[in-house]
């Protein structure tokens, strides 16, 4: 399949899925017997409330309602802003804009994925490496034995275990709180970078990559196993290429391609893990304000967070697979056969 | 806190002017001569040091050092936001009023509300006029001016609140009298007026511009206090900066406030914020948890600051009356001989907090030994619950609301363990905050558990009858009880009271309409902060630490 | 939750072994829209369990057996428990004076109580034992139900293909495109809250509600296994000889295509339990796992973690309990594979 067509499919299912994904919480919200109206104005009369209502769009019909939520110019009522818009919705409880939040909250997930990603790969792959070159090895099913235990190690035990040992009880670094990255002041200008940014950053960063070291360990020992059988890994150690050359050079290429893609679809494990690790180590994060926005019953905001991580988990295997077929001159090359 | 390089690893404490330790020179290996050199000259300089220091404290003639900030770890997000008039504040947001607002009266140690921001709180001969003069030459921190117009267009507001209507239902009308006076009417004597002045810290009088700007109201704070807004970042933090316009000073005449900047954060888990204060990156806190409490008490270096009788939040367990089972009294006096105040106490608070049978403080007006509140008693409770169930089909079920956080979850468990014993049927309903207020409104609850209400020293009337009358929207337990309701109403207006709220406290022991459990002994702790308790009020009396909250003008730093 | 299962268009056939470079490759991305997580999720897929290429011997090893021993004992303890037949206390009753007391402790009376107690006095050994039901509970359920679900509708992808794989597909990805763990907080909102207004005060077992909005999870990604895996075995020649004998589908798929795509499912539904049951953890410490009092191995960590400073005993005892049980799981689904690759490429 041409290449070129191949990205343009892949990009209409993109924003098919989107829609649908904005169908599917909006309706969810809809649906949901009870009355927003009594959590906004519980001591509220209920002309109040017809009228809260009516303020809200909330009494136009359902079909209607979604087309506003989007904002699709021409269709939408009088007055309402959507998504298309860049109008996310308001809080129920005090009619600020989610907007807002996500200004503040975004940046703060991003990093916080980013650098547990970064780390992740950073252990992984001199240790699968390793774990490869060394097959069979006791050091090989060392790093085996340990990694299959840490796999099994629920994400939420690790963060409480470290935000104790390593936070309360040896110091080193804090059990909570956030000071605003690199990332923050892009989104929001009335941040400023710190560097104790990254001293309340380890500790979940840490939680969150180690149950993905092993992941990518084990792929990259295995497709590596593989690929040190080839031909062509034969004829570099014959021409007396040092082993470290091959290691590195030769061998990791093909297999590094395939790591991209994992992590790329890995995003959405993060992205899952990272909300109870910022609960846990109270990190202002998406994942942090998703949590509140369900206990709050604030259906609005919840709905716009989630369109808001589906995109940004949709977009990134858009762009991983974009990669895949542009980086892989195999896929390039049966394209063109076939 | 200054910005360091720091890498992944950086040991030691957080903090400032804190020396980071060379890792290269750790690893070096040293002799012994300068391992030597090195220890005595460390000794030296601390007994130089500690001589210093322990130089007479007194020799500080200067007084607490301006400058510095203060992060302030609360209980909970103030999530509905703070336009005063409409808002539903709990202990943290009267806390971040506290920096940002004054009220026209404050309390005061001895027992009395006195005025504040106003200079002069006037009753006529039978309480039913109010005069009050407020400060001259004061303003908000946007720089409007604090005159009669606002605080008319402040109490006018109040009656537009959907719950502060019918706190002030008893004022009448305002009206200006001068630049800097107005006068309230009321429609009965109440001799109580004061202390509604201050209404547990909620009442801080607003900028216009705030009360004007409807839309922007709840996050727009503007007051007239020691510290202004700088920014809200909803359940992160709220940065408030020094007022440098303040009008209030210290004993000495020095400019109020001390501090630069306080940022409050909300943490609402109590040992997490506990880790906070611990590891640094919280100076000082409040809490209401006594494991908390206790740890703090008993490790040095952290001062202890805790909420004097008189005021005391209560916990209690409020049951619905108007709906089965318990509008039924057999049904209540069931649970009020069911329920093991002790054993809860013993087992959530390791038997710290002072039990009581009323929510009247020992040092409130209203205050008796034994309201006659039945104790406990389960053998008794088992037989009224079969009487109960023989005539409601065999059936008693109870409903517990709690908020969600783990804390009230671990109490309602015991609760409910405790009624099952006398044959109850228990199950349980736990909502967020934001939730719970909604929940009991609707009445969907037979038992709720409930941290609030206050007594006071001198007015029964500064929240009895707000909470407990037939009519207030905040009467959860939905109370209907005459004889209390006599009590209530005559005790607003009367000049001496007394007597009518003894009635009133012998007639909720009676009636059981809410089982008290303990006070909570609200706690201040910080470290490397003075000034807890705030500054001298204008009178030249101390302001009272009451309900959980306190003046925050008169923090500084001593590191 | 981490490992994702297989891509969209193949599994490894026979013969085709377990490493996931070379040739295969080509083949998954040219047949699939979606190369990169094609091939993504089918290495996921194959490193989340022991991998190396070596295939197994017939016997069962060491661990196998511990792994097997251990599940077998804790499910055998929980049922023993629910039908009252363990002489445990009271997971429900309170003993003041063992509030916060664990297993070592030396004062206060945690005699009796072999496991220490939890903050409000109730035996731990007892909790522990009747939570391993409810977790047990939870995370069978909702694998069972995205089994069957999933199943079904991934059979019916994978055999009919055309416009029905294609609509189905979509759901999937929808589905998918949002993280697990954020579409089960949200499931488990909106359907605890539909309850809530529905049901009245004794509204719906909790448990059945979790169990539903894992399960709805579970569903995509059992459906697309289910899918590759059948489409891979629709496309043999005894389906197709079954077709040309005039076999009516259902027979079909029942009869020919799915004794060899159950295997497959084995292993995944082995793996799919552990990733349940921490599931239920996450959701517990977020607040709406298992409602207490009923205990449950999440529900107990959620509600103590605060206390790991003063006794960490409420914490590692039910973390112990969790971690060896996925271990254990993990392990056999790993076993199974193998075993199932040793005996597909004898075919």
């Amino acid at each position: 399949m041409d290449a070129a067509r191949l990205i343009g499919r892949r990009f209409l299912q993109l924003a098919l899925v989107l829609l649908l994904v904005s169908f599917f919480t909006f309706s969810l919200v809809r649906i949901l017997p009870g009355d927003p109206m009594s959590t906004i104005i519980p001591f509220g009369t209920s002309a109040q409330r017809s009228a809260l209502k009516h303020d809200l769009g909330l009494d136009k019909p359902f079909l209607q309602q979604y087309v506003n939520y989007v904002g699709v110019p021409g269709l939408q009522s009088k007055g309402t802003s959507g998504i298309l818009q860049g109008d996310l919705g308001r809080k129920y409880s005090t009619r600020q804009p989610v907007t807002t939040f996500l200004k503040q909250s975004l940046p703060i997930s991003i990093q916080l994925v980013l650098y547990a990603q970064i780390l992740a790969l950073v252990i992984a792959i001199p240790l699968g490496v390793l774990a490869a070159y060394r097959a069979g090895s006791r050091s090989d099913r060392a790093i085996n034995t340990t990694s299959f235990a840490f796999l099994a190690i629920p994400n939420f035990v690790l963060a409480l275990l470290l935000a104790y040992f390593v936070g309360a009880r040896l110091k080193w670094f804090p059990t909570a709180g956030y000071e605003p990255g690199w990332l923050d002041p892009l989104f929001d200008p009335t941040r400023h970078f710190t560097f104790d940014h990254f001293r309340y950053m380890t500790l979940p960063v840490i939680t969150l990559a180690v149950g993905q070291v092993a992941i990518y360990m084990r792929l990259l020992r295995s497709d590596m196993i593989a690929t040190l059988q080839e031909n062509f890994i034969t004829m570099a150690k014959a021409k007396g290429i040092s082993n470290r050359r091959i290691l590195f050079r030769h061998a990791l290429r093909p297999s590094s391609l395939t790591l991209l893609t994992v992590a790329g679809l890995n995003i959405g494990t993060l992205i899952g893990g990272a909300v109870v690790v910022e609960v846990i180590f109270g990190v202002p994060g998406m994942g942090e304000k998703i949590y509140q926005a369900i206990v709050a019953r604030e259906y609005v905001e919840l709905q716009s967070y989630v369109l808001v991580i589906a995109a940004l988990f949709v977009t990134v295997n858009f762009i991983v697979d974009f990669l895949y077929i542009v980086l892989d001159p195999r896929i390039r090359r049966a394209g063109s056969s076939a | 806190m200054p910005g360091h390089p720091v890498g992944l690893r950086a040991p030691g404490q957080p903090g400032n002017g804190e020396v980071l330790v060379d890792q290269d020179r750790r690893s070096r290996p040293r002799t012994r001569w300068g391992s030597v050199v090195a220890v005595v000259t460390l000794l030296a300089t601390a007994f130089v040091s500690a001589g210093v220091v322990a130089a007479p404290a007194g020799a500080a003639t200067a007084g607490p050092k301006p400058g510095g900030e203060v992060r302030f770890g609360l209980e909970g997000e103030t999530t509905g936001g703070y336009c005063l008039w409409s808002s539903q504040l709990a202990i943290s947001g009267i806390q971040v009023v506290s920096a940002v607002y004054d009220t026209l009266t404050s309390p005061n140690t001895k027992g009395k509300y006195v005025p504040n921001l106003a200079e002069s709180v006037t009753p006529n001969a039978d309480s039913t006029e109010w005069t009050i003069k407020v400060r001259p030459n004061i303003k908000f921190q946007n720089g409007e001016p604090l005159n009669a117009d606002a605080v008319k267009l402040n109490i006018d507001q109040w009656l537009k609140g959907t719950l502060f209507a019918f706190v002030f239902n008893n004022i009448d009308h305002t009206d200006k009298v001068d630049d800097l006076t107005v006068k309230v009417t009321t429609k009965t004597p109440w001799p109580a007026f004061p202390a509604y002045l201050f209404l547990v810290g909620r009442a801080g009088i607003m900028a216009p511009a705030q009360i004007n700007d409807t839309t922007n109201c709840t996050s727009n704070l503007i007051g007239t206090g020691p510290f202004k807004l700088d920014s809200w970042k909803v359940n992160e933090s709220l940065t408030v900066s020094k007022n440098p316009n303040y009008w209030k000073k210290d004993a000495k005449g020095n400019q109020l406030p001390y501090l630069d900047k306080i940022t409050f954060v909300p943490v609402v888990d109590a040992p997490t914020r506990d880790n906070q204060l611990i590891g640094g990156q919280l100076d000082m806190l409040h809490t209401s948890s006594a494991q908390s409490i206790d740890k703090f008490r008993k490790t040095s270096g952290y001062d202890t600051v805790t909420e004097p009788p008189g005021n005391r939040d209560v916990h209690y367990y409020m049951l619905n009356t108007a709906q089965a089972p318990f509008n039924n009294a057999d049904a209540r006096r069931a649970i009020a001989e069911a329920l093991n105040i002790k054993q809860i106490n013993q087992i959530r608070n390791k038997g710290l907090f002072q039990v009581t049978n009323s929510v009247i403080d020992s040092k409130a007006q209203g205050y008796v030994k034994n309201n006659g509140l039945p104790k406990y008693n389960p053998t008794d409770a088992k037989a009224l619950v079969e009487k109960v169930k023989a005539a409601n089909g065999g059936k008693f079920d109870v409903t517990f609301l709690t908020t969600d956080d783990t804390e009230s979850l671990a109490e309602v468990q015991l609760l409910a363990e405790q009624v099952q014993k006398v044959g109850m049927s228990p199950n349980l309903s736990q909502v967020n905050q934001a939730q719970l207020i909604n929940t009991a409104l609707a009445g969907k609850f037979s038992v709720m558990v409930w941290r609030n209400f206050h007594s006071d020293p001198e007015f029964g009337d500064a929240a009895n009858y707000v909470w407990w009358s037939k009519t207030s929207p905040i009467n959860f337990p939905r109370i209907d009880d005459p004889a209390m309701q006599t009590a209530l109403v005559d005790g607003r207006s009367a000049a001496d009271a007394d007597a009518d709220y003894v009635t009133m406290n012998k007639e909720m022991g009676a009636g059981q309409y809410i089982i008290p459990g303990w006070f909570v002994d609200w706690t201040i702790v910080s470290k490397g902060v003075k000034g807890i308790l705030g500054a001298p009020l204008p009178d030249g009396s101390q302001p009272r630490f009451m309900y959980g909250r306190i003046p925050v003008d008169a923090l500084y730093k001593t590191k | 939750m981490p490992a994702v299962p297989p891509d969209d268009s193949r599994v490894p056939g026979p013969g085709e072994g377990t490493e996931g470079s070379g040739s295969d490759l080509a083949r998954f991305a040219e047949d699939s829209l979606t190369p990169g997580m094609a091939v993504g999720q089918s290495q996921l897929y194959l490193t989340a369990v022991m991998t190396d290429g070596k295939s197994r011997s017939r016997r069962l090893s060491l661990g196998a057996w511990l792994a097997i021993g251990w599940l077998g004992v804790i499910v055998a303890l929980a049922v023993l428990a629910q039908l009252g037949l363990l002489p445990l206390k009271d997971p429900n009753q309170s003993f003041t004076s063992c509030a916060r007391l664990g297993p070592f402790a030396k004062e206060g009376s945690a005699s009796g109580h072999l496991l220490g107690c939890d903050s409000n006095g109730r035996d731990m050994m007892s909790r522990l034992i009747f939570g391993a039901w409810s977790s047990i509970l939870v995370s069978t359920g909702a694998v069972a139900l995205g089994f069957v679900v999933g199943g079904v509708l991934g059979m019916l992808a994978g055999y009919f293909g055309g416009k029905v794989d294609t609509v189905l597909t979509s759901v999937f990805n929808v589905f998918l495109s949002i993280p697990g763990v954020i579409l089960a907080l949200a499931l488990v909102a909106f359907l605890q809250g539909a309850a809530d207004n529905t049901g009245g005060q004794h509204g719906i077992d909790p448990k059945f509600i979790l169990v539903l909005a894992l399960g709805i999870v579970s569903i995509p990604l059992l459906g697309r296994i289910t899918r590759a895996s059948a489409l891979t075995w629709s496309q043999r020649e005894f389906v197709t000889a079954a077709r040309a004998q005039g076999a009516k589908p259902l027979r079909i798929m029942l009869r020919e295509v799915l004794p060899n795509v159950l295997p497959a499912m084995l292993s995944i539904a082995l793996l799919g339990i552990a990733v349940a049951m921490v599931a239920e953890g996450t959701l517990s410490i977020l607040g709406v796992g298992v409602k207490p009092p009923t205990p449950s191995w999440g529900n107990i960590i959620g509600s103590e973690r605060s206390s790991l400073a003063d006794s960490p005993h409420m914490i590692f005892e039910p973390a112990l309990c969790i971690f060896f049980t996925v271990l254990s799981l993990n392990f056999l689904g790993d076993v199974v594979r193998a075993r199932l690759d040793v005996r597909e490429s004898s075919v």
